[in-house]
């Protein structure tokens, strides 16, 4: 069994998981207006820091909020990095200074699927814990937003020019977002959250475009609603882009999977699409929602689920205490 | 549990390897890829569109994946987990270029491809593999053993994986070395 | 007209790397995507870039980009009418 030994977030919104979770409750938004933060891109709408930041310093400061009990400098400790376009394009060698800055012995792992990376990490990170190759993994995402990916996305016609709305009929597409997120996963059993099962899956339909039929999506979930019935789970943490087509493949993933009546939180209007970083800061941002504020009973499960670029899929079920 | 590869295929700028026995090639670099698509492949224009790490990857699952004949289907579970050190560097450099000062025109159809994974996903279309497809950066290719097998540890473990090391820092620097591996 | 139509076929080609394929290989009046060329939604985002390179025409909405796109010659007709350069 994987534990979650701690947690943090740094986003425009705040830094601390708890922080962010009370600007979620608050109503806030990172969300803005940018006309000239980046050179010939057209304006946009997104949440972006207000100084821009450095993208190794931002991870090493979001691994110490998450600060724990773990020995971060053990040969029993790996870091895995969820990143899109890491430092500047580079992606193995931040990884490598953020280990090597808290005195890790371990070549790092960089999980490199596209916008489903964050989950995806954690799913790489309980396998390596679970074949007994490690007993903590520090598993950090993060993505700073640049020219090149603001560019790649209005040439993608996938931007809103204003604040996104997920599943409403009116959305217009994506914000994008920046920021870092960390979760320590242990093999020593702890109270709180506990990362049961995850699951990754191709749609093998397109490399941009949503499936039709949601079956990537589908299969995820089936794979992490088993051993548990719909009626335990608190929250589905959703992708929520909020273009056309994700919103519609997951409605009809999430129906096929008989989750339609399931309480969802969908948090792009809040962060942003925040690529690498939104699995790992979406999941801790859930499982704060699903034991602070909705859930009634002592234990419950809540399902983070992602897609992405690539046709690939991904989902995660942890259990809430 | 035990792991048996089955096949294995080696491209390098200037060689193919499977199973140990060099296949000739002709031409080098990037223009073998497309001597290699025109024998083994053919009927597949969308591979003309995909960047250099696309083609390099998708050649190689074909050629490898045809030694094993029929082996994705639903009773055999498929996953396809790739890993390289450079990401997918080549390809954002040429997409660099459609957004310098001055020359401003970004173009989707290299964007999409400024992704390492998305060579898992072509791969996965052609082969209509469902199963997992996972992408890594690693700082050399044994890295990726432990992952691989962790993989195959777990309870829904594929029974299939296609995997192994696909980098291309540069037009016509890259190396591919594929394996099918049976989980038993 | 007919010269404009000729040289978006190699435009097309190149933008789209159709390899093996040369201006003479496209109907003016075919279909471009669907059953014609094949195209698909990436192919459609490039042709959009295509036109602001090559035309100076910005279509902001790629639905409308639909009725522009059916065949060569209905572009070659709507670069004609809205082209700044």
């Amino acid at each position: 069994m994987v534990y979650c030994a701690g947690h943090s977030i740094i986003s425009p919104l705040g830094e601390g998981s708890q922080a962010n979770l009370e600007a979620v409750r608050a109503g806030r938004s990172g969300l803005k207006q940018y006309t000239d933060r980046f050179p010939s891109v057209e304006p946009f709408c997104a949440s972006l820091f207000d100084t821009p930041q450095s993208f190794v310093p931002l991870c090493i400061k979001s691994v110490e909020l998450a600060v724990t009990n773990v020995d971060l400098a053990s040969s029993q400790t790996v870091f895995v990095l969820s990143t899109t376009k890491g430092d500047n394009l580079d992606l193995w060698t931040p990884a490598q200074t953020i280990a090597r800055h808290f005195g890790n012995p371990n070549r790092p792992i960089v999980v490199s699927n596209a916008c489903t990376s964050g989950v995806c990490a954690q799913i790489t990170a309980k396998r390596l814990l679970d074949a007994g190759l490690y007993r903590h993994a520090v598993v950090v995402g993060c993505d700073i937003q640049s020219q090149f990916i603001v560019s790649g996305f209005q040439a993608f016609k996938a931007l809103s020019p204003e604040p996104c709305l997920p599943f409403s009929p009116d959305r217009k597409g994506l914000n994008l977002g920046e920021a870092a997120a960390t979760m320590v996963l242990t093999t020593e059993p702890r109270d709180g959250w506990c990362l049961e099962t995850g699951s990754i899956h191709n749609d093998a339909n397109h490399i941009s475009a949503p499936s039709r039929t949601g079956e990537g999506a589908f299969q995820c979930l089936q794979d992490v609603l088993e051993g548990v019935s719909v009626s335990e789970i608190a929250l589905l943490g959703v992708h929520g882009t909020a273009t056309l087509y994700n919103d519609d493949m997951e409605k009809i993933a999430i129906q096929r999977a008989g989750l339609e009546n399931v309480l969802v939180s969908a948090l792009k209007p809040v962060f942003g699409h925040t690529m690498g970083a939104a699995g790992v800061l979406e999941t801790i941002i859930c499982a704060l929602q699903a034991t602070q504020s909705y859930s009634v009973n002592r234990t419950s499960f809540i399902i983070k689920m992602l897609s992405g670029f690539g046709g690939v899929n991904a989902a995660v079920r942890w259990r809430c205490e | 549990m035990e792991m048996r590869v089955s096949h294995e295929i080696e491209i390098t700028p200037t060689s193919v390897i499977l199973d140990g026995q060099p296949i000739a090639v002709n031409d080098t670099g990037e223009k073998m890829l497309v001597e290699l698509y025109r024998r083994y492949v053919g009927d597949y224009p969308k591979f003309f569109k995909m960047d250099t790490l696309a083609r390099l990857g998708f050649i190689a699952a074909e050629i490898v994946l045809k030694q094993q004949g029929q082996t994705c289907n639903s009773q055999q579970p498929t996953a396809i987990i790739l890993a390289n050190r450079s990401a997918s560097i080549k390809n954002d450099t040429d997409y660099l270029a459609t957004i310098s000062d001055g020359n401003y025109y970004p173009s989707p159809a290299l964007f999409v491809y400024t992704l390492p994974n998305i060579v898992t996903g072509e791969i996965a279309i052609r082969h209509h593999i469902q199963g997992e497809t996972s992408f890594y950066v690693l700082d050399n290719p044994e890295q990726l053993e432990p992952i691989v097998q962790s993989t195959l540890a777990t309870r829904h473990s594929p029974a299939v994986i296609l995997t192994g090391w696909c980098e291309c820092s540069e037009a016509n620097m890259f190396n591919a070395k594929l394996q099918i591996i049976w989980n038993n | 007209m007919e010269q404009l139509i000729e040289q978006l076929k190699a435009q097309i080609i190149d933008a789209l790397n159709f390899e093996d394929m040369t201006p003479a290989d496209i109907e003016t009046d075919a279909p471009l995507f669907g059953e014609g060329l094949g195209l698909d939604s990436i192919d459609a985002l490039e042709l959009i870039m295509l036109m602001d390179r090559e035309y100076g025409i910005k279509l902001a909405d790629p639905k409308a980009g639909k009725a522009i796109f059916q065949s060569v010659r209905t572009m070659a007709e709507y670069i004609q009418q809205h082209r700044t350069k």
